[in-house]
């Protein structure tokens, strides 16, 4: 029985100096980028090009939300990874909790080409820890077989009788109950009680309308037309738009809730000049343009939307006016009022 | 008519089983990056699959992680259950239940037991720490399953060997090892499979460097999951099958 153990052992030590090698071989060349983010968040094309030019090597993995991302980053004291994609508030969060490194400006010579709309919010007022990339809206879609889209302009219209079993809304709390806020006229972060409360009495109203709450798989559903009218992200519409024409985004006239996911570099990254790099390639006019036409979403680099071909530059749901957005908002952080929506977000999937 | 509802029901299971399946390899050849309706037969989502470099690199980690760790975990668990189940020792009683406790505690407190075991040890994470996760997440499955199976075993086999003049390790050999095989082979399925799909403890314990495949498919919730991921589960499950058929003909031919 003893020799039948010793075995894995030495099959195990073996793989120990085996595996331990090349990673220290790593450290030592340097030439290399830890990326962090959701899977295939940037197109494979662009970190093709920026392994050849700069001959830093995108070691990319990944994770599945920001409070999976947020864990792992503060057990590990923000040390492991160069880049990081945190969302609007999570900026803020991991800024106070002094899980992000500093972003040195003057290695960022491309950050003119940002729009100013998208800098300076409520999480990061002077962008000294976050880089935006990429931001969109979680607007209305509508089938314009079914109803006619001029006569859509409030997100109260879905509570129109025709719609009864045909609507779609989000599963994400914050985007649900934030467009049950913009209806009624409150803030997306309202930390009241009151308004909160409000908002749930307008979903509970509207519950019986609604055929699925779904986020994954929106596109499908209205695709397939088993919903005619619904929540979805801008990014989300375009494709389906070009699946099946007769699907229109609509801005509500109330406003929508905004997302901005944004670069920052852990405070603990071992590789802080190839990170600066990185963001300062993301912000290239031609890379910007490769991540729109990639995803759909909408840019934050006013110099990369120029370089767009017309049919982008003039889809309103990849390149919004400002007209479009008037009353929207960023969804923020709502500190302890966090525990009060997900007290009616319970009530109203379980009533 | 009994006999025709129970195989009306055993075909009930199936399909509730392998229809799914078959849906996803179906959608793997329809010509439609997004749409649920049949747009046409195409293999372009496998060609785009071969061409993705970091989901092809990620499933042949996946795949190296779990035949590694189903190994170890089969030889170490049955070990683990022979010495429980023969032996008699201080504590036995002990470690006997805090096996099946292990196979009901939480992946996420494990995961992030782990990780804040690795970080105070300083072992560098990546595939090393994975593989340790992942072989201690299977063992006591394994374990558990050898342990049911020997319950069953007659020690008088062993007593009848030793009197015919076997050692230990001969005993082990030709007679325990080949009784329990199937429990083994069993619990290296069950090994495989458990981290093969395993998100919670795998997201904690692995590095920056070392990405494996349900990781990466989950995490793709952000933008949507796209058509070459049903191509690779096609090729997964086909993998799989040809596996299993493989190994059953291998036992059936060592019977003859």
């Amino acid at each position: 029985m003893k020799r039948m153990c010793m075995a894995p052992v030495v099959v195990l030590v073996m793989l120990l100096t085996f595996v331990m090698a090349p990673l220290h071989a790593n450290a030592a060349e340097e030439k290399v980028l830890n990326l962090f983010s959701w899977s295939e968040y940037f197109p494979q094309a662009a970190l093709d090009m920026f392994e050849k030019e700069t001959g830093i090597k995108v070691v990319y993995t990944t994770y599945e939300s920001n409070e999976a991302m947020f864990a792992k980053l503060k057990m590990l004291e923000g040390k492991g990874y160069d880049i990081v994609v945190p969302s609007t508030y999570f900026v803020a969060l991991m800024r106070e909790q002094g899980l992000l490194s500093k972003i040195d400006r003057s290695k960022i010579t491309n950050f003119g080409n940002l729009d100013a709309k998208v800098l300076g919010g409520p999480f990061d007022p002077t962008n000294d820890y976050s880089i935006p990339y990429m931001w969109g809206s979680t607007g209305m879609m509508v089938n314009s077989k079914h109803v006619d889209p001029a006569t859509i302009t409030s997100w109260k219209d879905l509570m129109r009788p025709e719609f009864k079993g045909k609507v779609l809304l989000s599963s994400d709390l914050r985007d649900t109950i934030g467009i049950a806020l913009k209806a009624l006229g409150y803030s997306v972060n309202s930390r009241s009680e009151a308004e909160i409360k409000a908002a749930y009495e307008f979903l509970k109203e509207l519950k019986p309308s609604v055929l699925v709450f779904n986020v994954e798989s929106t596109k499908q559903a209205f695709i397939g037309e088993e919903v005619v009218i619904g929540m979805s992200w801008n990014g989300d519409a375009v494709i389906a738009m070009q699946e099946n024409p007769d699907l229109k985004f609509i801005y509500p006239k109330e406003g929508l809730p905004l997302w901005l996911d944004s670069l920052s570099i852990p405070v603990g990254a071992e590789h802080k000049d190839n990170a600066h790099k990185f963001i300062d390639f993301t912000l290239r006019p031609d890379i910007a343009k490769m991540i729109v036409e990639e995803f759909l979403y909408s840019t934050p680099n006013t110099a990369g939307w120029q370089l767009l071909p017309d049919e982008l530059k003039n889809n309103n749901a990849v390149s919004p006016t400002d007209k479009d957005l008037a009353g929207s908002e960023f969804t923020n952080s709502v500190g302890d009022a966090k525990a009060i929506y997900e007290k009616y977000w319970e009530m109203l999937k379980t009533n | 008519m009994i006999k025709r509802a129970s195989q009306a029901y055993l075909w009930l299971i199936y399909s509730f089983l392998y229809i799914p399946i078959l849906v996803v390899m179906v959608y793997s050849f329809n010509n439609a990056r997004f749409a649920t309706d049949w747009r046409g037969f195409t293999w372009s989502w496998y060609g785009k699959l071969f061409a993705n470099t970091q989901l092809m690199d990620a499933a042949l980690n996946t795949l190296m992680v779990a035949t590694l760790a189903a190994t170890f975990a089969s030889a170490l668990g049955t070990l683990a259950a022979l010495v429980l189940h023969r032996y008699r020792f201080p504590g036995r009683k002990v470690l006997h239940g805090s096996i099946f406790v292990l196979t009901v505690s939480p992946d996420i407190v494990m995961g992030i037991a782990m990780l804040m075991f690795f970080i105070a040890a300083k072992i560098e994470l990546g595939f090393l720490t994975l593989l340790i996760a992942h072989i201690t997440l299977c063992l006591p499955f394994v374990a558990v399953t050898v342990l049911a199976r020997l319950a069953e075993f007659d020690e008088n086999i062993i007593e009848a060997a030793k009197d015919l003049g076997a050692t230990e390790s001969r005993a082990f050999r030709h007679i325990i090892l080949p009784m329990i095989m199937p429990a083994v082979a069993a619990g290296w399925l069950l090994s495989f499979t458990l981290s093969m799909d395993d998100v919670l403890i795998s997201f904690f314990v692995t590095g920056p460097t070392f990405e494996i495949l349900p990781l990466k498919i989950y995490s793709m919730v952000r933008l949507g999951v796209k058509p070459d991921i049903n191509a690779l589960s096609a090729v997964m499950f086909t993998l799989t099958v040809v596996l299993v058929l493989a190994a059953h003909a291998l036992t059936r031919t060592r019977r003859k």
